[in-house]
């Protein structure tokens, strides 16, 4: 986690907007699609969960293993994204 | 022992909780309804009860393992089963502040109760995450012990097999294995070897092993070992002395040689001087000598 993706760099660097859920850092294809069944469709909802879990990355990684069946590579960098860019914007 | 049975649906809530407590039986949370506890007293102590009355041994035995999974699960209170309110005050009586909980996340807090429940990690929900977490260190340890006890297991096959063929062929195998680690140790055919203590110092009798450094030194002679370090050996102390006098007479040489030269140069110009002024004189000699010749 030390170094960042391209995608964390795009997601971290501007507001969100609209952004589909797959613009988030860890979150591909599939795990998108997983996340948009259960009604995450958009960042901001994700972002939202995020927020109800205090910003708390240790649950949300939880959560989002939970709910979208990533690994905890992918979840900590999801969760690294959405944490910076509350730094940033929020 | 009681003889009467009360049914604990129609207990106080505190007399309840003081059953639970002489059962020695882990209490729920404090804001838990009276329906945990009934339900509780219910599952330990009339089953406890029960087996009490009960003569046959092996029921009492299958009621004691019962027993003791009861008390485990009483230990962890299912958090599936508590509202809201309780889920957060449970999280917060474990030093967790939970944020809302909501459809979304109650699954989430649910489940961080069950963890904070089961601080020890034995807890086979969590184990596969657990396994995730620290797989590195976990599974090389497994790997050794599985590595080791088969090791072990193998050895104890290859000691029966010598017990029972009485061969030295599979006599080899087990020198192989401990060879390595007590090659003093001969092989036993029961394949257990009882290795000789090792001497500590060295004492009675015994060859010394290993020697210790030399005794701390007082402080007066570990300086003088710092001087004599920085010293340098005498030879070389009188060979740098003889350079140096040898030094000193080239210098005292040139310099009677050399500098001594102005005051030379200085006694030489006086006798000039001298020999000079006698040049002067002769001259007035001379003219004197002709005029006196000439009066002659």
């Amino acid at each position: 986690m030390s170094t960042t993706s391209q995608k964390h760099r795009d997601f971290v660097g501007e507001p969100m907007g609209d952004k589909p859920v797959t613009a988030l850092s860890g979150i591909g294809e599939i795990l998108g699609k997983k996340l948009e069944q259960q009604g995450f469709d958009k960042a901001f909802v994700v972002l939202g969960q995020f927020l109800l879990l205090k910003k708390d990355s240790e649950i949300f990684v939880e959560w989002l293993k939970d709910a979208s069946g990533a690994n905890s590579r992918q979840a900590g960098s999801c969760a690294q994204c959405l944490r910076e860019w509350c730094d940033s914007f929020l | 022992m009681p003889l009467f049975e009360e049914d604990p649906a129609h207990l106080s809530k505190s007399r309840l909780k003081s059953d639970l407590v002489a059962h020695s039986v882990a209490l729920p949370p404090a804001q838990s309804k009276k329906d945990v506890y009934v339900e509780l007293h219910l599952k330990h102590i009339d089953q406890k009860n029960a087996a009490d009355f009960s003569s046959d041994e092996e029921d009492q035995v299958r009621d004691v393992a019962d027993k003791e999974e009861d008390a485990e699960d009483a230990e962890i209170p299912d958090p599936s089963g508590l509202t809201d309110d309780d889920l957060k005050a449970a999280l917060l009586e474990h030093g967790f502040k939970a944020g809302p909980i909501v459809a979304s996340t109650r699954a989430v807090y649910e489940k961080k109760l069950r963890k904070l429940l089961q601080p020890d990690g034995q807890d086979h929900l969590n184990g596969a995450e657990k396994g995730v977490v620290y797989s590195d260190s976990e599974e090389e340890d497994e790997e050794e012990e599985e590595g080791s006890q088969g090791a072990k297991e193998e050895t104890v096959e290859r000691s029966d097999q010598t017990q029972q063929e009485s061969s030295q062929l599979s006599q080899e195998p087990v020198k192989d294995t401990f060879k390595d680690m007590f090659p003093d140790t001969q092989a036993t055919p029961t394949g257990i070897h009882a290795t000789r203590r090792k001497p500590i110092k060295g004492a009675a009798g015994r060859p010394i092993q290993y020697v210790y450094p030399d005794t701390p030194a007082s402080p007066t002679t570990q300086e003088r070992r710092a001087v004599e370090r920085r010293l340098v050996p005498i030879q070389i102390q009188i060979l740098v002395f003889l350079i140096v006098v040898v030094l000193l007479y080239l210098i005292y040489a040139c310099v009677e040689d050399n500098s001594f030269s102005p005051f030379v140069a200085l006694l030489e110009s006086l006798n000039q001087g001298s020999d000079g002024e006698e040049g002067l004189l002769l001259p007035a000699e001379t003219q004197d000598t002709p005029a006196l010749s000439g009066q002659e």
